[in-house]
């Protein structure tokens, strides 16, 4: 449907959803003794004007980036929660290229992202095969599939491939020439545009491709789909491929549009993966209301750290508050995800 | 027809006036309104029911009749009017009313936990215990009484899931008597059941009524109105029509009433010559997940420009057999061709190619994507294919059109087919099933339960392009539970039972008895 | 090999019990709701909260066994929260476990600012941990002894409730409510089961229990409060559910196995292994036990 009632009823829950938690959080603060409407406008103005807003929008790539891998993998009915570890992976994959790969510096980039989009799209890949080839449930052993993930990488920087003289457990940094244009000034860098690009194409692969048909179709009723004659199971393990080959792409832009080295936590530590798995829930999934949950949750985030300054309220309110907006959009919306068993039993 | 119609208010005034020694009625409704929306779904009625009377609540579908049910048993709260049960009024807010009050009721899809016991099952809610602990023995010993009394035999120790249709639907009646319903209903009962099973369940309702039990049975089957019940109220389009005493009436005198008018003639089938045969199966046997064999070695031929029906009870092996013609369950043995082509081992997409299409029995849950657009549903299997797109890219104008064609051409009635399919009645919904399936069934078309559900004119619709279909050279594999509408549709007839096919008729020698008799399991009676 | 040997001495199995007690406790919680028909996946959040609430408990008053009613309390709270978006409100429940979780995650940690002005980690000095308590008669026992005796009163409990809530589930009118609600909440409904109340129980249900699992967690088997320390095991805990097949001794076979798995991960590290390697112990398992169940469901259905 479209027109701009169609549009209203989109929006209109997870608008309220926003409202009702920050009310909430406000009415949270009141309790702990601070003044909940300070606190708000020091949040507005430490997250959407100048630094603040350069913060944010840094914060926002990754968290719109892993959004939309979520999304791709909720829309067509597949609960992907092993976003971290695939995160983590492509990262890791993409710093080991950097570091080892004997290539030219302007190979750096593009073999990087396509290490990191292989390793992690593989690694999502799993999680698709076990469910269709032994009926392991995707969504926990995704979700169990981060700590190996994370363990691994937090392994091998802090023994085999340590910069040992930093004294921190990270790798050491990656060539210079393998910097996402834009990074070293520390303000905006190629992945807010990649992560944009990767929005529409998204948007573009739901709405106008038979692929995007039928993912959709499988999201909202995956028996009729297979009753249509799609194969299921081959387009849940596209999907999961390439879910998680989004995911880790987007370690790769954090590894070389911010951090220029693995340092261990600091892709997990700031939680983009949840949030980006929050934002696709507040977004059901649609790949602009990603774009645009995205970031205003960054928003949220940056606002929790400028609040807590001026007004020391401390910044872990914004968890708060993106938990409580998650508590109150399930409530009416549909679970993103269907039950892809038979019912075999019948009464 | 007015000297032997009476209107229920009538009896109901005569009772108040006096005869103090005639009990007062068992159930009794008044003026009851039930709107849903705009929708009026009973528009003023009355309906008065004595103990030890068995009443036959006839319609067709959508003509109110299980929602008048509903509002008796306290599942709907009526806009309007009141109920008495026993003379006395009383508002019910939910069943848990009706039933402390002695109502109880079978409903149409069985309400029962099936991994709890019998006894569990019956006794649920009202447990005999101590101190909190249920009493297993007492409830087991309690159930066998009265499952003894009645002739509901059942043993109360075994699990839901292990029993059949008939003795599930014992079990809702021991639920009932139970908590000591004195007015039973029963939705459609029969729908269900094997003719040997039905006979069974009508003696024990004969048995209940002549205990003084009061028994409403909703159904739309005349032949079991004519047998079981002393008086039918009709209804139709949310209004009683007239009630009848049924020894002095006819089927006829009561279709009319039901319909409004005369029923039409059947559609006329005309026999065209084969010309060869567009579906074979031989020997196809098929196993359960449970690895128990569901269907044993079925062969069939359907040929070009021919209708085969398969009748039999639900539940003997006809969804199985349908779902892996499609390829939507593994052959465990066996071969399948279309038009000479094996497809067997084919996957779903390829047996489409090849010219299978399917209108499933459960149109809700595998037919349609409820919360997708009617476009989105009408599109499925021809997503891929010019004008809906070049293969990869869907075309948004292509798909309009193609959606908007088919529905003009298959009259779903709907103002926007962006709207979800969920916005459409059942009628509609089966249209849109049909609409997408005839035209892609370029060879075979697997119709199971076409008309499950749809009123009158549906259904009457759905058999013309069911006929046009066959007219037009294709074969189509009829699946249906409804004897009358196999026997009017079907060119040839197989009876399945227990996973097996038990008879084979040609539609001349083919009459209800002789279905009825195969389809409860009597000796197999094969003709070439 | 005798290096591996001399691990599975009696103080690796003491120690599986002490490890078993959390994940235990947690998944009969997710059992209960499981057999009401609520996928409670909300389980790691649920203990979260209790592990918090342990230790503000036993800070303010002084006293373990106050941390462990606070911890209960703070369990229930949470559940309560859960059972008004799921139940009254009709949100999916995975949906409302996942905010559920991270809202625990966000909560502690703001709390934990906002209450004792700390970041990261909470120890005061005075915390009261739970005592070990050395059952008399038992303790002296050869073998058994030292592998029984010696535990936190939850540690026993956490025993006492897979009996408990076997009478519950399969011996009283309440289990046999529960699992009719799970099975049919429609059917139920009409019978006049109030089937909101009985979810809403289960859950609190499950929340006290999660409340003793975090107790466990922050005042038995560490005194002390890290933030997020439950760590994945209320993930476990779902897994143990799933695999235990919503039975009590089934789930607490699955939890005795995943203990087991987690306190030798625990001890592997006297082994010069990299923490992460014996970190990972537990989850692997627990990824192997799901193809178990998933192998047993099939294998269930081919015979």
């Amino acid at each position: 449907m479209t027109g701009p009632r169609a549009w209203w009823n989109l929006i209109r829950e997870p608008l309220l959803s926003v409202l009702g938690a920050f009310v909430v959080g406000a009415l949270l603060m009141a309790a702990s003794g601070h003044n909940p409407i300070s606190a708000y406008m020091a949040m507005i103005q430490s997250s959407l004007v100048g630094s603040g807003l350069t913060s944010t929008l840094g914060r926002a790539t990754p968290i719109i980036g892993l959004g939309l891998a979520a999304a791709i993998a909720f829309r067509s009915g597949f609960f992907n929660l092993g976003g971290e570890g695939q995160f983590v992976l492509g990262g890791l994959a993409a710093a080991l290229v950097c570091l080892h790969a004997p290539l030219p510096g302007s190979l750096l980039i593009p073999t990087s992202f396509v290490a990191a989009a292989l390793v992690s799209g593989l690694w999502a890949w799993l999680g698709a095969d076990w469910e269709f080839r032994f009926g392991v449930p995707l969504l926990i052993s995704t979700l169990l599939m981060n700590y190996p993930a994370r363990l691994l990488a937090s392994y091998l920087v802090s023994k085999p491939l340590r910069d040992v003289a930093s004294g921190l457990p990270q790798s050491h940094a990656i060539p210079e020439s393998a910097y996402l244009p834009g990074a070293i000034s520390g303000r905006f860098h190629l992945g807010l545009v990649l992560v944009v690009i990767a929005v529409m194409a998204v948007s573009w692969l739901f709405l106008r491709t038979v692929v995007g048909y039928r993912m959709r179709m499988t999201g909202l009723n995956a028996r009729f789909a297979r009753y249509g004659g799609i194969d299921v199971g081959r387009l849940g393990r596209g999907v999961m491929f390439a879910s998680g080959a989004l995911a880790g792409s987007i370690g790769a832009i954090q590894i070389l549009g911010v951090h220029f080295r693995f340092i261990d936590g600091a892709l997990t530590k700031p939680f983009y993966a949840w949030t980006g798995l929050m934002v696709a829930l507040l977004a059901r999934s649609r790949p602009v209301g990603v774009l645009v949950g995205g970031f205003f949750f960054a928003a949220v985030q940056t606002g929790g750290f400028g609040m807590e300054r001026a007004v020391e309220v401390p910044r872990e309110l914004s968890q708060v508050l993106q938990a409580l907006i998650i508590l109150f959009v399930a409530v009416g919306a549909q679970r993103p995800v269907r039950d892809l068993e038979e019912g075999e039993a019948h009464v | 027809m007015i000297q032997w119609v009476y209107f229920d208010r009538r009896p109901a005034l005569f009772m108040t006036e006096g005869a103090k020694n005639n009990p007062p009625p068992a159930l009794e409704l008044r003026d009851i309104l039930k709107k849903f929306g705009r929708v009026v779904a009973n528009d003023h009625v009355d309906l008065c029911v004595e103990p030890g009377e068995i009443r036959a609540l006839v319609g067709e579908n959508g003509a109110g009749k299980t929602t008048l049910m509903r509002v008796a048993y306290g599942l709907y709260r009526p806009d309007a009017g009141e109920i008495r049960v026993g003379g006395a009024r009383q508002e019910f807010a939910s069943p848990v009313d009706a039933i402390a009050t002695g109502l109880g009721m079978v409903h149409q899809h069985f309400m029962l936990f099936p991994d709890l016991t019998v006894a569990e099952n019956v006794v649920y809610g009202a447990e005999p215990s101590r101190f909190g602990v249920v009493d297993r023995s007492l409830a087991a010993s309690q159930i066998e009484q009265l499952s003894r009394l009645h002739g509901l035999d059942v043993d109360p120790n075994v699990l839901i899931r292990d029993l059949s249709v008939g003795a599930r639907q014992r079990v809702e009646i021991l639920k009932a008597l139970y908590r000591r319903a004195r007015v039973l209903i029963l939705d459609e009962p029969t729908a269900v059941l094997a003719p040997r099973e039905r006979d069974g369940l009508f003696a024990v309702l004969e048995d209940l009524a002549e205990d003084g039990t009061a028994i409403v049975f909703i159904t739309h089957k005349l032949p079991e109105v004519m047998r079981l019940a002393e008086r039918a109220t009709v209804m139709r389009d949310g209004s009683v029509v007239g009630t009848v005493t049924v020894a002095d009436s006819s089927p006829e005198e009561i279709s009319r009433m039901m319909i409004g008018r005369d029923l039409p003639a059947p559609p006329t089938r005309e026999r065209k010559a084969a010309g060869g045969p567009l579906l074979v199966v031989e020997g196809v046997s098929v196993d359960a997940p449970s690895g128990r064999r569901v269907v044993h070695e079925v062969s069939l031929e359907v040929d070009t420009g021919e209708i085969v029906g398969i009748a039999g009870a639900a539940g003997n092996g006809q969804s199985e057999l349908i779902e892996t013609l499609m390829g939507f369950r593994p052959t465990a043995a066996g071969k399948i061709s279309v038009a000479g082509q094996p497809v067997e081992t084919l996957s779903i997409a390829n047996r489409r190619e090849a010219g299978l299409a399917w209108l499933p029995d459960d149109r809700d849950g595998l037919g349609l994507a409820l919360e997708a657009s009617i476009t989105n549903n009408l599109m499925m299997g021809s997503e891929a294919r010019p004008p809906l797109s070049n293969g990869r890219r869907s075309s948004r104008r292509g798909c309009e059109e193609f959606a908007s064609v088919r529905a003009h051409e298959y009259r779903i009635k709907s103002s926007d087919l962006r709207a979800p399919a969920l916005s459409l009645s059942g009628g509609n919904r089966q249209k849109v099933l049909i609409a997408r399936e005839l035209p892609l069934a370029k060879r075979v078309l697997l119709a199971e339960q076409p008309t499950r559900g749809l009123d009158f004119l549906s259904a009457a619709d759905v058999h013309r392009r069911l006929l046009d279909h066959r007219a037009e050279g294709h074969a189509v594999l009829l699946v249906s539970s409804e004897l009358s509408e196999i026997l009017e549709l079907s060119d040839r007839i197989l009876v399945m039972f227990e996973g097996r096919v038990v008879g084979r008729l040609g539609s001349a020698e083919a009459t209800e008895e002789r279905l009825g008799l195969l389809m409860a399991g009597a000796v197999a009676q094969a003709t070439p | 090999m005798s290096e591996l040997f001399s691990l599975l001495d009696v103080t690796l199995l003491n120690s599986t019990l002490r490890f078993v007690a959390p994940i235990l406790l947690a998944a009969l919680g997710g059992m209960l709701c499981q057999r009401a028909g609520i996928f409670n996946i909300a389980l790691e959040g649920l203990m979260l909260v209790g592990a918090f609430g342990a230790v503000v408990g036993s800070h303010l008053t002084g006293n373990a066994l106050g941390g462990v009613a606070t911890a209960m309390l703070a369990g229930a709270l949470m559940a309560l929260v859960m059972a008004v978006f799921v139940v009254s409100l009709k949100g999916d429940a995975i949906v409302v476990s996942i905010a559920i979780n991270l809202l625990a995650v966000g909560l502690t940690a703001y709390l934990l600012t906002a209450l004792f002005g700390v970041k990261g980690a909470f120890r005061p000095t005075d915390l009261q941990g739970l005592n070990a308590i050395s059952v008399p008669g038992l303790a002296h026992l050869p073998l058994l002894g030292p592998l029984l005796s010696g535990h936190s009163i939850l540690v026993y409990l956490s025993w006492v409730f897979v009996f408990a809530s076997y009478f519950l589930l399969y011996r009283h009118v309440w289990g046999l409510r529960i699992r009719g609600v799970g099975e049919h909440s429609a059917a139920a409904q009409t019978l006049g089961v109030n089937v909101a109340a009985i979810q809403y129980g289960v859950l609190i249900l499950s929340g006290v229990l999660c409340g003793l699992a975090g107790a466990q967690l922050s005042l038995g088997n560490v005194t002390l409060f890290v933030e997020n320390m439950s760590a994945g095991r209320g993930w476990i805990a779902v897994v143990a559910v799933m695999l235990g097949q919503a039975n009590p001794f089934g789930v607490a076979a699955t939890s005795l196995l995943f203990g087991f798995t987690d306190s030798l991960g625990f001890r592997l590290q006297g082994l010069n292994l990299p923490s992460q390697l014996t970190e990972a112990v537990p989850y692997l398992a627990t990824l192997a036990g799901l193809f178990l169940v998933a192998m047993r469901r099939r294998r269930a259905l081919g015979t």
